[in-house]
């Protein structure tokens, strides 16, 4: 058995991170191939991660030491993949060559496009943003369509998830919480505004979410409004104006707003179509890389050598996916190990 | 000519008779049945209708151009076009002429009205004249005519396609019974009257027919044989007719005048409808146009299967067809005869006893009057508008550069116009959106009410009685403003798009070249591989109240890859259900009419 085998990581996020390092503890030689120029993925645009507000770029911070040393490509993207009699064989964008042994996705997600609920106005209205929006602008501070002094902000859960006329039936599992997250720091930020979040089901099934939850509402009095908004249209002044039904009093409800967040849904990584067909991986209905078992075998493709970590087989939380990555990285050496 | 039996009859007759007696009597008796059946004004509007000179010329012209010439399938494909109306004029003028015959040479045998059928059996010829030999001529050559009809009809029946259709409908047993007796009855005749030409007299076809058959077979014995062949092919024909898609033959003699009487369909089962189910040939020309027959388990949903069910009585399918369709209309645009397939099925939803039943009666319209001063346009986006935000802005951003000035009638949404609950076959609830609408659309002492949604724009149109105010669609409205040099937009060289004819605009209220105008002034306009009538729905139709989110789905990539024949940069529409529709799957950009011109413009 040689220990110098390669494997090749497509996605440098948390999930492609957190496999390499473990990988290379086990003594593999882990090679990360991501798309944009830096490492981080989804995770490296966040503010503050839920249930306690810890700050994303710590963790992500801590990621990117764990993969010191190890060889990695950035602004590089997968242009083939053969499966030889001896593993794989990948070509990059830039040209370079790799053998490797293994292959893991860590393709993660795509955030779905809030344009595609026009009746919502993302990209129509002046003070209609998208939860990244938010994030980035919890970064920076700079977003003109956040108004200075707002009084009041609506939340619109369930963005294009479960949502069959988007397209997307699934849950997008982390936007329940991640909405009472950020509507805790919004109320934070402007103590005087009233929040409110317009769902049509919390889910809420992590330790200490439902605590996040019951504080959100009786310590930070955000108003949980169950309905789904019908439409949204602008008022001459430019504010928005929120149309919803609130179905636990049965009754209409119009509001006025200065903001309105969308909690866009995870949706499947929009490059999966052309990654699968390059290695002929078959993609569940959802478009999300379809595991050898749901329930036992996640973490393991179809294909010989091929693996997965993280949200490229559907939504997961931080927890979950980095749980995951290790997974992989086990499963990944076990499958090297039986090589000859 | 002379007689050749004195008592002028003989037993082969009998099942033409009986036949013939019982398709009249028959036919005779639906007619009334469906003329009682007929709400009290749409009959006397009918009987009117026929003492009315210009409309009993035009009834009597377009039974004339359809029922025997086939008009408009010759310019919809000219093989079922000649066809058909070789078989119908061809068999038409043949019993014209056997008539003359009988007037000509035996004037006191037309009593009987057999003879003119059976004219070469009776007679037999004794001086050769020109009216006779002139008739003898024209007989064969319609003969021939029919004859070769009826090779077409064969080799479609084996081979729909070498005729230029994909799929065409499957025969019932009595279908097949009719089509094989009517496919008999030509031969069949042909043989007898060559049996009897030595006798009879006949002319290029039948004289060397029967001077061939004497070679070899003879033809005294074989005549009457054949000549009771002849009898029975037409008896059976006869007797099956009103059970087959035959019927359609009588019934769209009774279509046409009631069609235009200006009749609309109120009862599903009664009185028009009832011709208008009857009068379907079967043809199966809608299963092609039918959008939802890119889905395979959708074929029987269209119209001629509709039809079907509606004269076997067959309630579960009636209902299930009847919900599905989309309304399109694309249908009765194709249908040779017109049946009104949505009309049909809109009737049937109106039979439908729904559980809950909402009223409006405690809605104020003075909850919704419309501020705005003395602006003379009034705009009423609609609902679809308002979940397409993009549409309603471009509106009000090109009524402002036009310097039209306008009020909205629903800035905060309204009450809706009411077509939703009309394809539903909610007739009530209809009428009471239509009275408070109108309410606020009389307070509002506007001239002119602009609608950005065709599906408004269609029941603002047809239902509504608005006397004094302009119902005009924005792709119009638009139209004429850039003409009239009020809205000055920019044409793109470089930019090119395809022109997508919603349902409901098009087919739905005729308005076609208007917004073809309007696009050629900002871009190179496209067209899709069908249009204007023939459209595809973009399958996003509230028409269908069955049809779900994903089975959709193969209705708009169909309708897509029709609008991108030409390769277009993007398309542009009408209507917001269609844009949004398409915008879910398109790779191309997806616009609303308002749109591209709003980016155009200055």
């Amino acid at each position: 058995m040689t220990m110098d085998r390669k494997i090749v990581i497509i996605g440098g996020g948390i999930a492609g991170m957190e496999t390499a390092a473990c990988l290379r503890d086990l003594g593999w030689t882990p090679v990360i191939v991501e798309q944009s120029s830096a490492l981080g993925g989804h995770v490296a645009e966040w503010n503050c991660l839920f249930p306690d507000l810890a700050p994303a770029g710590k963790l992500v911070d801590s990621l990117r030491a764990k993969v010191e040393g190890i060889e990695i490509h950035l602004d590089t993207v997968i242009a083939a993949i053969n499966y030889l009699r001896k593993g794989y064989s990948l070509v990059l964008s830039d040209g370079t060559k790799l053998q490797s042994d293994a292959v893991v996705f860590a393709t993660g997600f795509s955030l779905f496009r809030a344009e595609k609920k026009e009746e919502y106005g993302y990209g129509i209205y002046d003070h209609v943003i998208s939860n990244k929006d938010l994030e980035l602008w919890f970064n920076t501070g700079s977003d003109e369509r956040v108004p200075d002094n707002p009084k009041a902000v609506g939340f619109v859960h369930c963005v294009g998830s479960r949502d069959i006329k988007a397209g997307n039936t699934q849950c997008s599992k982390v936007c329940c919480i991640t909405a009472i997250k950020q509507a805790i720091e919004f109320k934070e930020k402007f103590p005087k505004a009233e929040v409110y979040c317009f769902y049509m089901d919390l889910r809420l099934f992590g330790r200490k979410y439902e605590d996040f939850y019951i504080h959100a509402q009786k310590d930070m009095g955000i108003h949980f409004i169950r309905g789904r908004v019908s439409e949204v249209s602008e008022t001459i002044d430019g504010r928005v104006f929120v149309k919803a039904e609130d179905t636990l009093s049965g009754k209409p409800l119009r509001v006025s707003l200065d903001l309105l967040v969308l909690m866009a849904g995870i949706v499947c990584n929009r490059d999966n179509d052309r990654l699968a067909q390059a290695v002929s991986l078959p993609l569940d209905e959802d478009g999300f890389f379809r595991s050898r078992d749901n329930v036992s075998q996640l973490t393991l493709s179809d294909k010989p050598g091929v693996f997965f970590a993280g949200t490229c087989t559907g939504p997961k939380t931080i927890p979950e996916t980095l749980a995951e990555a290790r997974s992989a990285a086990l499963a990944v050496n076990e499958y090297l190990k039986t090589l000859k | 000519m002379r007689e050749r039996f004195a008592s002028g009859f003989d037993p082969f007759v009998i099942p033409f008779v009986l036949g013939m007696v019982f398709v009249l009597s028959y036919c005779l008796f639906g007619m009334i049945r469906i003329l009682v059946q007929l709400p009290k004004a749409d009959r006397r509007k009918f009987l009117l209708s026929l003492v009315t000179p210009k409309t009993l010329l035009k009834d009597i012209k377009d039974i004339f151009l359809n029922c025997l010439i086939h008009v408009k399938l010759w310019k919809r494909n000219p093989v079922l076009g000649y066809m058909h109306s070789s078989i119908a004029f061809g068999w038409f003028m043949i019993i014209l002429l056997g008539h003359l015959e009988v007037m000509l040479f035996l004037p006191e045998r037309i009593h009987l009205f057999y003879y003119p059928i059976f004219f070469n059996y009776f007679v037999a010829e004794t001086e050769t004249t020109l009216q006779g030999a002139v008739l003898f001529f024209l007989m064969d050559f319609f003969l021939l005519m029919i004859l070769s009809g009826i090779v077409l009809a064969i080799i479609k029946r084996v081979r729909s396609r070498i005729v230029g259709m994909r799929r065409t409908t499957n025969p019932s047993f009595l279908d097949r019974v009719g089509l094989y007796s009517l496919w008999a009855i030509f031969p069949l005749r042909l043989l007898c009257e060559s049996f009897t030409a030595h006798i009879s007299g006949g002319s290029f076809l039948t004289l060397p027919m029967n001077w061939i058959f004497r070679q070899f077979l003879g033809n005294e014995l074989n005549a009457l044989p054949t000549w009771w062949a002849y009898s029975i092919a037409l008896g059976v024909f006869m007797t099956v007719l009103p059970f087959t898609r035959y019927m359609h033959i009588p019934s769209e003699m009774l279509l046409i005048p009631l069609r235009n009487a200006g009749l609309h369909i109120l009862h599903p089962r009664k009185g028009f409808a009832r011709v208008q189910f009857y009068s379907c040939p079967g043809c199966g020309v809608c299963i092609d146009a039918c959008p939802m027959s890119v889905r395979k388990e959708n074929l029987k949903d269209c119209t001629v299967y509709l039809n079907r069910q509606l004269r076997r009585g067959n309630e579960k399918r009636i209902e299930e067809i009847s919900d599905k369709c989309l309304m399109c209309g694309k249908c009765t645009a194709v249908c040779q005869v017109g049946v009104q397939g949505p009309e049909l099925r809109l009737a049937q939803r109106t039979m439908r006893n729904y559980g809950v039943n909402p009223h409006y009666s405690d809605i104020d319209p003075e909850r919704f009057r419309v501020e705005g001063g003395s602006a003379k346009v009034l705009y009423f986006a609609g609902c679809m508008t308002h979940l397409t935000p993009g549409i309603g802005k471009s509106v009000r951003s090109l009524l402002d550069k036009a310097g039209v000035p306008f009020k909205m009638m629903d800035p905060e949404g309204g009450l809706c116009c009411g077509r939703p609950m009309m394809m539903a076959g909610r007739k009530e609830q209809t009428r009471e959106l239509i009275r408070l609408n109108t309410d606020i659309i009389r307070n509002s002492g506007c001239t002119t009410l602009l609608l950005s949604c065709p599906i408004c724009y269609r029941i603002f149109k047809e239902r509504y009685s608005l006397d004094g105010i302009r119902i005009v669609h924005h792709s119009v409205f638009f139209d004429e403003l850039i003409k009239q040099g009020k809205l000055s937009v920019q044409h793109n060289d470089s930019l090119r798009l395809a022109y997508h004819d919603p349902c409901e605009l098009g087919r739905g209220c005729g308005i076609y070249d208007e917004p073809r105008s309007a696009v050629s002034s900002v871009a190179e306009l496209l067209e899709a591989g069908k249009n204007r009538e023939e459209s595809i729905c973009c399958g996003g139709s509230l028409g269908s109240l069955s049809l779900n989110f994903e089975k959709r789905k193969d209705i708009t990539l169909a309708s897509l890859k029709n609008l991108c024949v030409e390769d277009p940069d993007g398309i542009v529409t009408a209507c917001p259900l269609c844009q949004s529709t398409f915008s879910n799957y398109s790779d191309i950009p997806v616009q609303d009419i308002a749109q591209v011109l709003d980016n155009a413009s200055s």
